[in-house]
């Protein structure tokens, strides 16, 4: 018997090598990529886009950018951090062109069986889709109250649990900038939550 | 003063007496449950319940059937080029040379002309064009 069991060989490329095949003429490397980072990306688009379809496109405006800019990657950094950047960028991009399409308004967002403090103390189980559902209305909701820039930065910083000097790097803004975005973005939530509050007291 | 000596008697035995540092199982646990949700509760304000919640929701990366395959037959179509644009850019090319031409043209014409200056020229072709209206009147009366 063999002391040492020698490891199957995986086929899996890295994504510089991708990278390097699709910018070399091979397009159908790119589906690759796609399949390896789509749920991320959806994952990032629903967080700023309440309906589906907007997250869609969104989603593929990202990947139609990341394409045709793949030749200015340099690969001086890893692909995903190059690609995360371009994708929330894409994302604010996308919030600011459609800031003049109505939102859903907080009264839309009260509950007739419990209060609002009352979902906020449960997370809903991962079986539980509507429940889910439901609580990702309620935290777009309030982001949808505060400005694009507040709820990137309040994303990147609070939700997703970025550091400064991560979000600078993302956003491309200079980290004290980020700080200022940062303090902001904390004021207007804040804002938010307690004119949320106010309404249901209100009823 | 057999009532002093009692009382000092006493006083000795109490101080001997070890006091009982027993503490019960899981008491410090309990006491610090109650101090972090009396604390939970003083400060969790509105806004920091939210940003928990938030935090804590499950990030819905579902992907729609077939995605990548919707991806890449948009990428394919805006790699195969579009006619119009293909004829916009030849004309676009088309641009210098034809200036040249132009411009060679211009020289070639005055350089063979006969010696007679333009600006003498155009005045005459002027006249002849400003009084023509005049010339028919004359013919009609």
């Amino acid at each position: 018997m063999q002391a040492t069991e020698t490891l199957p060989e995986t086929d899996v490329r890295t994504d510089e090598e991708l990278v390097g095949l699709v910018v070399g003429g091979d397009v159908d490397c790119f589906e690759e990529l796609i399949t390896r980072y789509q749920p991320r990306v959806f994952g990032i688009a629903r967080k700023y886009f309440r309906n589906e379809s907007d997250a869609e496109d969104v989603v593929q405006t990202i990947f139609t950018k990341t394409f045709q800019k793949l030749s200015s990657y340099k690969g001086t950094a890893p692909f995903e951090h190059w690609f995360m950047r371009l994708s929330v960028n894409t994302c604010y991009d996308a919030l600011r062109r459609r800031r003049n399409r109505p939102e859903h308004t907080i009264s839309d967002m009260l509950f007739d069986d419990e209060g609002w403090h009352d979902r906020m103390g449960n997370i809903p189980d991962a079986n539980d889709r509507e429940g889910l559902d439901e609580a990702r209305e309620l935290v777009h909701t309030v982001l949808g109250q505060i400005s694009d820039r507040a709820r990137i930065v309040l994303t990147l910083q609070e939700i997703e649990g970025r550091t400064i000097r991560e979000i600078s790097g993302i956003t491309g803004w200079s980290e004290s900038l980020v700080k200022v975005q940062a303090f902001r973005a904390r004021k207007e939530m804040r804002a938010a939550v307690e004119r949320f509050l106010m309404k249901e007291k209100r009823l | 003063m057999k009532a002093n000596e009692t009382e000092q008697q006493f006083l000795k035995l109490a101080k001997t007496v070890q006091t009982d540092e027993r503490v019960p199982d899981g008491f410090a646990a309990r006491v610090m449950e109650q101090v972090r949700e009396r604390h939970a509760l003083e400060t969790s304000s509105a806004d920091e319940r939210f940003l928990r919640f938030a935090r804590n929701l499950p990030a819905n990366e579902h992907v729609p059937y077939a995605f990548e395959k919707r991806i890449m037959a948009h990428l394919r179509e805006l790699l195969t080029p579009d006619p119009l644009t293909l004829w916009s850019r030849m004309l676009w090319r088309a641009v210098a040379p034809c200036l040249g031409v132009m411009i060679l043209a211009v020289l070639f014409s005055a350089d063979t002309s006969d010696g007679q200056t333009a600006g003498e020229f155009e005045t005459a072709d002027f006249e002849t064009v400003m009084l023509a209206s005049f010339d028919d009147l004359e013919y009609t009366w």
